[in-house]
């Protein structure tokens, strides 16, 4: 009987295509934006471009204009400098053509439009000129015999003093995050598959459901056979998702993909068990539910981070206790734990986090849609 | 063969202030086809809903094939076939799938489903439609796979709740045929609707429902007999002069006159030979008058006889 | 006006449905507009960093009190454990580790594997921090080869260290936007996603409802003009859009904690015309009848995609071009444009803000088109064949 069901449901949702193709272009579609998007932030960063600056000298500072264009020849220009008069330098800031004007006075200044990498990088380099500067003052005025020595320690190429240990053998690439959520936020669809089957066995919600509760197969096992069902064509978008992140746009999940497959399946479990407990309560409309539905899985996502990454940071920080009960956000942190952390505590801390939020939300779901008989159809 | 299959006692459901069903008794015997009508709003789907368990009631008993009926009845249930008043299908399933859809929900054995469902698709002459999607069907044909859902495993009981709602002439004479063709094999059935035709020319017995209430109960036959009216005489007459008014008036068995429109209708309560009277009279004063002709009385007339208005307030 | 009445009745059966999404929108762009932390101010950031001192020397006390003057110093237990998870949820931004044998080996001259340092991402921290600690050793380096004690040359170093480089934000006069605060630009910003997923949501939902086969089909027997009828809708639609746009702009007014003025009207003119934009793409979209479940998706799509690709959720200083060049395609890019114009993060020009306005609603006359082309084609596929023929006999 189960299995009767169980074909039928699947038959049924694969014949809903409007659906099934939407759940599956969704993410490859909003995936493949966020690549672009992402993927050019990357490259924006990695790819270093000269930072066009205007100097304008008010002082002469013949050993400021030296070190300027001794870094200009370099092989890869830090720097792109053109000495301007202040208007000229103004002007060529206001129209973006340069992204700083640094004045040469008694002490560096500098001036700039916006706040960004490269602000502070021209921020950065001026400091640390500025301390050199003033350590071969200091050499010249204390130990003139030794500036040769002091100068050759300030600009030898040193080996960096702090180490680096990493923590993880995972894609450090904080923009992973964002994929981690449009999968989060694909399972959270889940509940619109969720949504239809107490739509479908219950007698006041649907004409069908009426018919179905006049059948001798008991209800828990109709929900449970269409439930089983949703979650195996939910599992089949999941995996095509994960799939056409990981090979098609070729996102780093880490070094244990085929650990993030089943992360995502039950992230899609979670996704329908959420649209089964919305949808298994009868004093909302089809059309309330379907809205509620909606913008409560976008609320959760935003809270995990697709829109504003740093959404779920400020949470952990102000109500850490959210993140555990936020699906979305449980679900991004399961593939996060994933590719960061080497041991599996974590991973396996948040998957059953995962598992009883399902378990809670199908109980509910359960509990509210038992009720056999109806005060009105 | 006298089985009680339906047994409703003292069926009271309020909605609110409103009460659908007001101290409700029904009793139906195996092998009926009953009838239960009533007009828009007298309680015939609300009925049919906490007979099968799906509404709760405020008070009342309600026994099928003489044990008490709850949700989990599932015993019961498997000897119901409900046709809804709303059509209930799977938009995406196609004709066939549906069918082996709800009746495997009821026959496990796959053979002897097939066997039922090629069964159900001839009885209601979808043979052609197999394939198609529900969309594709015209309201009749739809209609008509709503009743093949309903009765493919082959139940003992079926519960049809207006089944031949929007559905062309041609369409409902074979659902109506099927009826009783089902009947005939051995089920009982319960036929809600409010075209009094259909129930008049089908079922073995009818309750008449108005307000929540039962109206009256019988056969049709006892059902005419019931009222006063035992035919009624329509005469297409242009004038006719107060005198003669008066001595159809004065006739025996006559109880009512009345002429509008050009048209005389006269009401009689028993008697054999009514017709003639009516029309040695007019003879007798040298009227002349165009179409004549006799009805007995309808269902109508004993549901307006009973509550005082008409059955079909308006079409639906 | 009976189509439109009917169509306010749609709509207002579908207020709870309006209502959830408003409150959960309104709470995002809430949250979003308080957590947004840009200001007009140039200043580095104070890092929030650990330090584990396993050489325990005066010397690396001295490290640590001068990292401590620039950034927050934190403590947390040293295990691996509790710094990931510090580290991840943003508690602490670096972790340093002073190694043993700090202080000898820098009297010594030498400079390499002094420090370890935990961190999750490669980011800006990290780079800050590596970058601090070699200049503070190089330094110190230096002022011992001027043959300087160590102590000495540790407060020398801190001392040439401590000097900062003045930097200013270019303010040149220009009216000034006093009015329309970086922060306040982040909430119209946001508004791009907003107003697309309620306006999607709902407009398409009510037109999807009114262009019903059965229902349509009833229309188009009536007496009622094909014209007059696509005017209503697109009246209605314009009227629902416009008070969602209002509620939008008087919670403007409340998180601002001002009425709009100078500046801040171009603003809101600016949203107005994006919020035609939508309801014109909300129209085109409806045409095709999709399914609910379906718009849900489209919509999330539509909003997302555009939102990324423009620059609302990833600032548009640090997209490619080749994205940009897509995103030019995109009514929501003109948008950020305007709005980023108008809050100076872009050079202001009026002009420019004007040209972005009229590239949105160029984009809404082409949806206009648009819909109509697919309403001609897919609702009156015979009339085209009429007028084929029509055509051709005039031929």
């Amino acid at each position: 009987m189960f299995l009767h069901i169980l074909k039928y449901e699947l038959k049924n949702g694969l014949r809903n295509k409007d659906l099934i193709i939407w759940l599956i272009l969704f993410p490859i579609v909003l995936g493949t934006f966020f690549k672009i998007a992402f993927g050019s932030v990357y490259e924006k960063n990695e790819k270093f471009s000269a930072i066009p600056v205007a100097i304008v000298e008010v002082n002469e500072n013949p050993a400021f204009r030296q070190v300027v264009e001794g870094i200009e020849s370099a092989d890869v220009p830090f720097l792109k400098a053109s000495f301007v008069t202040r208007e000229k330098a103004e002007k060529l800031l206001d129209n973006g053509d340069v992204e700083g004007i640094i004045f040469t006075e008694d002490k560096l200044r500098l001036i700039v439009k916006e706040k960004g990498l490269q602000e502070t990088m021209l921020k950065s380099f001026i400091d640390q000129y500025v301390v050199r500067e003033s350590i071969a003052k200091d050499a010249m005025k204390n130990a003139p015999e030794k500036v040769q020595d002091v100068i050759s320690v300030l600009t030898e190429e040193t080996a960096a003093s702090c180490r680096e240990i990493p923590l993880t053998q995972g894609n450090p690439d904080p923009y992973i995050q964002y994929f981690y959520n449009l999968i989060a936020m694909v399972a959270m669809f889940g509940c619109v598959t969720g949504m239809h089957i107490t739509m479908q066995n219950q007698a006041n919600l649907s004409a069908l459901g009426a018919r179905n509760n006049c059948s001798p197969v008991p209800k828990s096992l109709n929900i449970l056979a269409c439930i089983t069902g949703s979650c195996i064509m939910q599992a089949v978008c999941m995996i095509v998702c994960v799939s056409f992140l990981a090979f098609v746009l070729k996102i780093d999940f880490g070094d244990r993909l085929y650990l993030v497959y089943p992360t995502a399946i039950l992230g899609g479990i979670l996704g329908i068990c959420f649209g089964f407990l919305i949808g298994s309560l009868s004093s909302l409309g089809e059309k309330t539910k379907a809205a509620v539905l909606m913008s409560v899985s976008m609320l959760m996502c935003f809270c995990s981070g697709l829109m504003v990454a740093d959404m779920k940071v400020i949470i952990a920080d102000k109500i850490p206790w959210f993140n555990n009960i936020n699906p979305a956000a449980v679900i991004s942190d399961c593939f996060y734990c994933l590719n960061i952390y080497e041991d599996y505590d974590r991973f396996i801390t948040k998957l059953i986090n995962m598992i009883v939020i399902s378990v809670i939300f199908i109980a509910l779901g359960f509990i509210t849609s038992r009720r056999k008989k109806y005060a009105s159809i | 063969m006298t089985d009680t299959v339906v047994k409703i006692n003292d069926l009271v459901k309020r909605y609110g202030d409103l009460i659908a069903l007001d101290h409700f008794d029904l009793e139906i015997k195996q092998g009926e086809i009953f009838g239960l009508l009533g007009p828009n709003g007298s309680g015939k789907t609300t009925t049919i809903n906490c007979l099968l368990s799906l509404l709760a009631f405020d008070k009342g008993n309600i026994e099928i094939f003489g044990k008490k009926m709850t949700p989990v009845s599932y015993d019961i249930k498997k000897e119901i076939g409900v046709i809804m008043q709303n059509v209930a299908v799977f938009d995406e399933l196609t004709v066939y799938e549906n069918i082996d859809y709800f009746c495997g929900l009821y026959i496990k054995d796959k053979a002897e489903r097939k066997k039922c469902v090629e069964e159900a698709i001839k009885f209601v002459g979808l043979e052609e439609f197999k394939k198609f999607y529900p969309k594709k069907l015209s309201g009749g044909l739809l209609r008509r796979l709503n009743i093949a859902c309903g009765i493919a495993h082959k139940p003992k009981l079926i519960i049809l709740d207006e089944p031949t709602v929007a559905v062309d002439p041609q369409s409902r004479n074979r659902i109506l045929e099927g009826i009783q063709d089902l009947n005939r094999k051995g089920a009982t059935i319960i036929y809600t609707s409010h075209y009094m035709e259909e129930v008049e020319q089908i079922c073995t017995r009818i309750a008449i429902m108005d307000k929540g209430k039962k109206a009256a109960e019988g056969t049709k036959d006892e059902l005419k007999r019931m009222i006063k009216n035992t035919e009624t005489i329509t005469i297409e007459i242009l004038d006719i002069p107060d005198k003669v008014m008066g001595e159809i008036s004065g006739l025996k068995h006559v109880y009512k006159t009345d002429l509008t429109d050009g048209k005389l209708t006269v009401y009689c309560s028993g008697g054999k030979h009514n017709f003639m009277r009516v029309l040695d009279v007019l003879q007798k004063n040298e009227l002349s008058f165009g179409r004549v002709y006799t009805e007995q009385p309808t269902l109508n007339d004993v549901f307006l006889e009973i509550t005082g208005k008409a059955l079909r307030d308006k079409e639906d | 006006m009976q189509v439109f009445k009917a169509m306010f009745k749609v709509t207002k059966k579908r207020l709870p449905s309006v209502l959830a999404y408003m409150l959960v929108f309104l709470f995002i762009s809430f949250v979003h507009a308080r957590s947004a932390t840009k200001d007009n101010k140039f200043e580095a950031n104070r890092l929030k960093i650990c330090v584990f001192d396993e050489d325990d020397t005066p010397e690396s006390h001295a490290l640590i009190d001068f990292i401590g003057k620039s950034n927050n110093l934190k403590t947390i237990e040293n295990d691996r454990d509790v710094i990931i998870d510090s580290l991840y949820y943003g508690r602490v931004d670096y972790a340093l580790i002073i190694n043993k044998g700090y202080a000898k080996k820098l009297s010594a001259g030498e400079t390499d594997d002094l420090f370890g340092s935990y961190h999750m991402d490669e980011n800006y921290s990290v780079v800050y921090m590596g970058q601090l600690l070699d200049e503070y050793t190089t330094s110190v380096k230096a002022y011992i080869t001027m043959g300087k004690t160590i102590d000495e040359a540790i407060s020398s170093a801190e001392e040439a260290l401590s000097q900062h480089t003045e930097v200013s934000m270019l303010r040149l006069d220009k009216g000034g936007d006093s009015h329309y605060s970086v922060d306040f630009a982040q909430y119209f910003e946001f508004m791009v996603y907003i107003l697309i997923s309620a306006v999607m949501i709902v407009v398409c939902q009510v037109l999807v409802t009114m262009n019903r086969k059965d229902i349509r089909f009833r229309t188009n027997c009536s007496c009622i003009k094909e014209s007059k009828y696509t005017f209503q809708l697109f009246f209605g639609s314009c009227l629902f859009v416009l008070a969602m746009w209002l509620v939008l702009m008087i919670f403007g007014i409340i998180l601002n904690k001002e009425m709009y003025a100078g500046r801040a009207w171009y603003a809101v003119l600016n949203s107005l015309i994006f919020a035609a934009v939508t309801a014109t793409i909300a129209v085109f979209v409806a045409s095709f009848e999709p399914k609910e479940n379906v718009l849900n998706l489209i919509t999330q799509v539509l909003g997302l995609g555009m939102c990324f690709i423009c620059g609302v959720f990833v600032p548009i200083s640090v997209l490619g071009e080749g994205v940009l060049a897509v995103a030019r395609f995109m009514p929501a890019y003109w948008y950020v444009k305007a709005n980023n114009m108008i809050a100076e993060t872009e050079p202001y020009s009026l002009s420019g803000v004007l040209q972005c306005y009229a590239i949105q609603t160029l984009f809404a006359v082409a949806m206009i088109v648009l819909s109509v082309l697919v309403r001609k084609v897919k609702y009156s596929s015979a009339a085209i064949g009429t007028s084929v023929k029509k055509i051709a006999v005039h031929q």
